[in-house]
């Protein structure tokens, strides 16, 4: 076989490389199809022996069962929601005066509305207040951009759908008006 | 969102627009391999938890300036291998370039799975401290994370030259601390 050997300078000894064993190693290559000189040369044998054995001990480590605590997904999260982003606020007339509605809190209400859609999954939900109406009630406008499942059926059908059901869960769920809903359909899942 | 497969993607959009529910998947779902890394590169337990969680507060600050969805696993090991990296500077401030023999050494295994542990895996665990800082991340993110040479050389902001020559500066450094336990 061709032994085409230093290309980084992990010479053993005798010449040849460590690379280049660690490769056919690798490839399941090296314990078969040694040549006369790797045979004999006890630089090559102990060079593969250490690496047979460096690879056993990597497989183990790359499997090794470590895991943080159970507890620390909780630390991140509590953490996180410390910070929790809410947005603007927009204005929603109630019989017991005006409140606000946080766009954050009303983009929740529209990705499950349009995940309600049979392959449709939600995605990045902006939702900005574009006037107050005479109720004092605010408008919004919505960007909303989705991932469809491949093959689910005629896209436009789809979109008609969702915003269909995303002004009606803003007019039932929340009590504001969508006046402007841009979808955008970003991409496919399987 | 009732099912555990939802893709990357659609997590990290969600997770940028502020959905905590979407960022807890994506914990849930990378947290572990973080944790590994750290715990080898920093080789204890409680720091390795501290980088992880600064992490994905870091990772939930600047999600919504994230360009592309599909870029956030590289992000987060990019975070971990450097903020692991600013530890270990931190420790021994003057000793950058030497092997990190000195790193303190408290890997918490559980009791039942202490004698599990092979001889080979123990010997590997201490050949790694030999390492310097820079070397262990390269050979860890290869060898233990199946990272590219081209995404280790981005999240190290170096050459894949440079990486395929630290992995087999490593490889040649432990094979040879290998060699005792035959």
């Amino acid at each position: 076989m061709a032994v085409n050997d230093i290309t980084d300078g992990y010479a053993l000894p005798c010449g040849r490389g460590l690379e280049n064993l660690w490769a056919r190693l690798q490839a399941g290559d090296w314990l078969v199809n040694q040549d006369e000189h790797e045979r004999n040369c006890p630089h090559c044998q102990a060079a593969g022996g250490s690496l047979r054995m460096l690879n056993e001990a990597t497989r183990q480590l790359a499997d090794e069962p470590v895991a943080p605590r159970p507890a620390l997904t909780d630390r991140i999260m509590s953490a996180v929601r410390a910070e929790a982003r809410r947005g603007e606020m927009v204005p929603l007339p109630t019989r017991g005066g005006p409140i606000g509605v946080s766009e954050q809190a009303i983009a929740v209400v529209l990705r499950f509305a349009a995940d309600g859609v049979p392959g449709v999954r939600a995605r990045r939900c902006t939702v900005r207040t574009r006037s107050v109406d005479k109720q004092g009630s605010g408008v919004i406008d919505v960007e909303l951009s989705l991932a469809l499942r491949y093959g689910v059926g005629p896209a436009e059908q789809i979109l008609a759908e969702v915003r269909a059901r995303v002004a009606a869960a803003a007019a039932v769920v929340v009590g504001i008006r969508v006046d402007r809903c841009d979808l955008r359909l970003e991409d496919l899942y399987p | 969102m009732g099912d555990a497969g939802w893709d990357d993607a659609t997590l990290v959009a969600r997770a940028g627009d502020g959905d905590a529910h979407a960022f807890e998947r994506l914990v849930v779902r990378y947290q572990r391999s973080m944790y590994r890394l750290a715990l080898r590169m920093l080789g204890d337990a409680g720091d390795a938890e501290d980088v992880v969680q600064e992490v994905f507060l870091a990772a939930w600050r600047g999600l919504p300036e994230l360009r592309t969805d599909a870029a956030f696993v590289g992000w987060l090991y990019r975070m971990t291998t450097n903020r692991c990296l600013n530890a270990l500077r931190a420790r021994r401030p003057t000793t950058e370039l030497q092997p990190d023999s000195a790193r303190s050494r408290r890997v918490d295994v559980q009791p039942e799975r202490a004698t599990e542990i092979s001889s080979e895996l123990a010997a590997l665990t201490t050949a790694l401290d030999g390492l310097t800082a820079s070397q262990r991340a390269c050979w860890l993110l290869r060898e233990a994370h199946g990272r590219s040479y081209e995404e280790i050389a981005a999240i190290l902001g170096t050459s894949s030259t440079a990486v395929r020559g630290r992995i087999a500066r490593a490889r040649a450094q432990l094979a040879e601390a290998m060699q005792p336990w035959r």
